[in-house]
């Protein structure tokens, strides 16, 4: 863990309140304590050196003067009930211009009705389960104040079934655990697997519980049923219960599955075990051009530390608020409704750590949620876990992002 | 193939199963002496993990780290005992159960605070790597479990035995009343069986750390199993833990691998009914027969 440090504080006081009405007013919200934590305090630190970085210039630019962005932070513990009682105090403020934030799935179903009802701005980051966005389309909403920032589990699941065809490994087994986020992960994947022509063949289907730590039965039935690859939905120990008994086993078959894999938790309980596990990343932490390195060495010697805890959500928060940014600018107005106006059409590409993003979000259709998704597959990359760290899985996409990344 | 397959089932399963053995005996010890339990014994394994993972922090070594931990453990012990039970049982009552429960919840919370709620890894120089016998895959790490949890009731049964405090220990056991006639402090020995109790907890927090790493919630899941192996053995069965605990172990093995893994838990709790209406004192248990 890194230690304190004095330069996180710092940044707070440059993004505080100068006087109200002349601010851009953004609240960040996720579990900056708990287990989900890795995934919360990295999207808030990202926000925030985004936001530190442009009130530094000024702020936005509205009219003659320029706004400094003034932060709103609540720590929802991963937990739905407190998610539900933020987002009603969060939508009782008038002067906010939008919300950045969320990482359970449960949370954002908890929550973003009050945000929906009284038309308040919500950019989802990192939050990836597939529901999020979905519930609005099922509910046929005309108009949508929710947009995701993420590579949501419907990318994920056909990168992780491509990547098994690609390495032609045809037998799997799935393993995922009984939350709903491992439910429906093993549904997204039997999907996929339908959907990319049934190459891959399921030759046993297992699942496991939160808190386990002994694999062995479920690992043992993959063996026995002769599969060459395990593709695994779950969050951070338990996927490490799962590497390290294959070492234990001595089965030398990799573990894909979704973005968690890389969580810091993982990585550590792993050890050694987690060597070669394959995995969704939108951003590895690798200074693969000057726009990314210089993110890396303004994150890391602001937060005094040599390894983010997530970089995919420190990168994706940073990327956000840049992109809120640019729809206050166009929208010229701190007005959260016309700020969403601005993001479904937002007209200057915003160069971003990830890519730059050319219209990223369009007017919501609500027979297609993509319209307020902003990534598609190209900008997802799979990433390895290497040696503690994640690395590119497939060195052509290291020399693909590193172009994207520079933009033009 | 098949064969070898029960097999690991089998062994991988009784290997952990030596762990909910070895604190089973952390119940058996106090049992026998004074009728109660420490039911917090889960999370003296937990903290007593989390001490041993900070000491390894500090840059103790892992052969100076075990003792401290499990001196640690004894301590920890002789204060669930002063703390909790001590009063309930010079008052004849049952508090010790309250008592020990919010000791054990009391200490959930502490650890939550100083060490955060994630669970972490625990260094260990023994080696992960498998070893293959027959076919079967069992890893050094595994083998140091149950080395350690053989050994240190071997030497705790030894000292009962061989040692005049020992016998004066089993003379409470058997009848305290008669003891105090003859000059042995039931109290006394009392603690003792509570430090040991405490130090047979942190061993096995020191134990099985490295396989299913440390954090807030592991006590829990290991004492309910310890428990059901305590009350199928007989809660004064001496050795029968060890037989119950690899049964059990592997029976939820070769159950999860069978029946699915979601029929993991059910094998053991199914025993644990037989057991109480077949034999309530215990598979190994002896019924008290009381002369009046």
């Amino acid at each position: 863990m890194p230690r304190p440090s004095l330069r996180p504080l710092l940044l707070g006081l440059l993004v505080l309140p100068l006087c109200a009405g002349d601010t851009v007013k953004i609240a960040l919200t996720g579990p900056f304590s708990g287990g989900s934590a890795p995934m919360g305090v990295s999207m808030r630190d990202g926000a925030k050196l985004a936001i530190a970085e442009l009130n530094a210039a000024g702020g936005i630019q509205v009219g003659p003067r320029k706004l400094p962005i003034e932060v709103v932070e609540r720590d929802d513990e991963a937990k739905n009930e407190r998610g539900a009682l933020i987002a009603q105090e969060l939508s009782a403020m008038d002067d906010l211009a939008g919300v950045i934030g969320s990482v359970n799935t449960g949370v954002v179903l908890a929550g973003d009705r009050h945000f929906q009802e009284k038309g308040i701005t919500k950019i989802i980051t990192p939050a990836a389960g597939s529901q999020s966005m979905t519930q609005w389309s099922e509910a046929k909403v005309k108009d949508l104040s929710i947009f995701r920032f993420a590579a949501h589990d419907g990318i994920q699941s056909s990168m992780v079934v491509a990547e098994a065809v690609r390495r032609g490994l045809f037998k799997v087994a799935l393993l995922h655990d009984s939350t709903n986020y491992g439910v429906s992960g093993r549904d997204d994947l039997l999907r996929q697997i339908q959907a990319q022509g049934g190459k891959l063949k399921v030759v046993a289907t297992e699942k496991f519980n939160i808190g386990d730590k002994d694999m062995t039965a479920q690992l043992l039935r993959a063996k026995s049923a002769g599969a060459q690859a395990i593709l695994i939905w779950g969050i951070g120990p338990e996927l490490a219960a799962a590497a390290n008994g294959l070492g234990k086993l001595g089965m030398k078959i990799p573990l894909i599955g979704g973005w968690t894999l890389a969580m810091s938790n993982f990585i550590d309980n792993a050890g050694k075990n987690g060597n070669g596990t394959l995995m969704p990343q939108t951003f590895i932490e690798e200074p693969i051009n000057p726009r990314v390195a210089a993110f890396l060495a303004s994150f890391r010697k602001a937060y005094n530390v040599t390894r983010m805890p997530s970089p995919v959500s420190a990168a994706q928060g940073y990327d956000a608020v840049l992109i809120f940014a640019a729809a206050v600018r166009q929208a010229q107005s701190t007005d959260t409704r016309k700020i969403k106006e601005a993001l479904e059409d937002l007209k200057e590409p915003v160069r971003g750590v990830i890519a730059t993003w050319q219209h990223p979000f369009s007017r919501w259709d609500p027979a297609n949620e993509q319209s307020h998704e902003a990534f598609r597959a190209e900008q997802a990359v799979m990433g390895m876990v290497m040696d503690g760290k994640v690395v590119f899985a497939n060195p052509a996409d290291r020399a693909r992002l590193a172009k994207a990344g520079m933009g033009r | 193939m098949d064969i070898q397959i029960i097999g690991q089932m089998v062994v991988s399963g009784a290997l952990m199963g030596l762990v909910y053995a070895l604190i089973a005996y952390g119940f058996q010890l106090t049992y026998s002496t004074s009728r109660s339990l420490n039911f917090g014994q889960g999370e003296l394994v937990m903290v007593s993990a989390f001490v041993a993972l900070s000491c390894t922090r500090l840059g103790l070594p892992y052969g100076l780290m075990v003792p401290v931990a499990l001196a640690f453990g004894a301590l920890a012990g002789l204060a669930v005992e002063r703390a909790a039970v001590r009063l309930a049982l010079q008052q004849k009552s049952e508090g010790w159960i309250m008592l020990t429960i919010i000791v054990g919840l009391f200490l959930y919370s502490a650890s939550e605070n100083i060490w955060g709620r994630d669970d972490r890894p625990f260094p260990t120089p023994i080696s992960s790597d498998p070893l293959h016998f027959l076919g079967i895959d069992v890893t050094p790490l595994e083998l140091s479990v149950a080395l350690g949890a053989l050994g240190v009731m071997g030497l705790i049964e030894l000292f009962k035995r061989a040692t005049l405090l020992g016998k004066a220990v089993e003379a409470v056991s058997a009848d305290p009343d008669a003891a105090e006639l003859v000059g042995i402090s039931a109290t006394r020995a009392v603690m003792l069986s509570y430090a040991l109790s405490g130090m047979v907890a942190a061993l096995a927090g020191v134990l099985v750390s490295p396989i299913t790493t440390v954090g807030p919630t592991m006590g829990a899941a290991l004492v309910l199993k310890a428990f059901s192996v305590a009350v199928v053995a007989g809660l004064d069965s001496g050795f029968g833990v060890v037989l119950v605990g690899m049964f059990l172990g592997a029976l939820e093995s070769l159950a999860s691998f069978y029946l699915g893994s979601g029929w993991r838990e059910a094998p053991g709790l199914v025993l644990l009914i037989l057991a109480l209406a077949v034999r309530p004192h215990g598979v190994f248990g002896r019924a008290a027969i009381r002369k009046v």
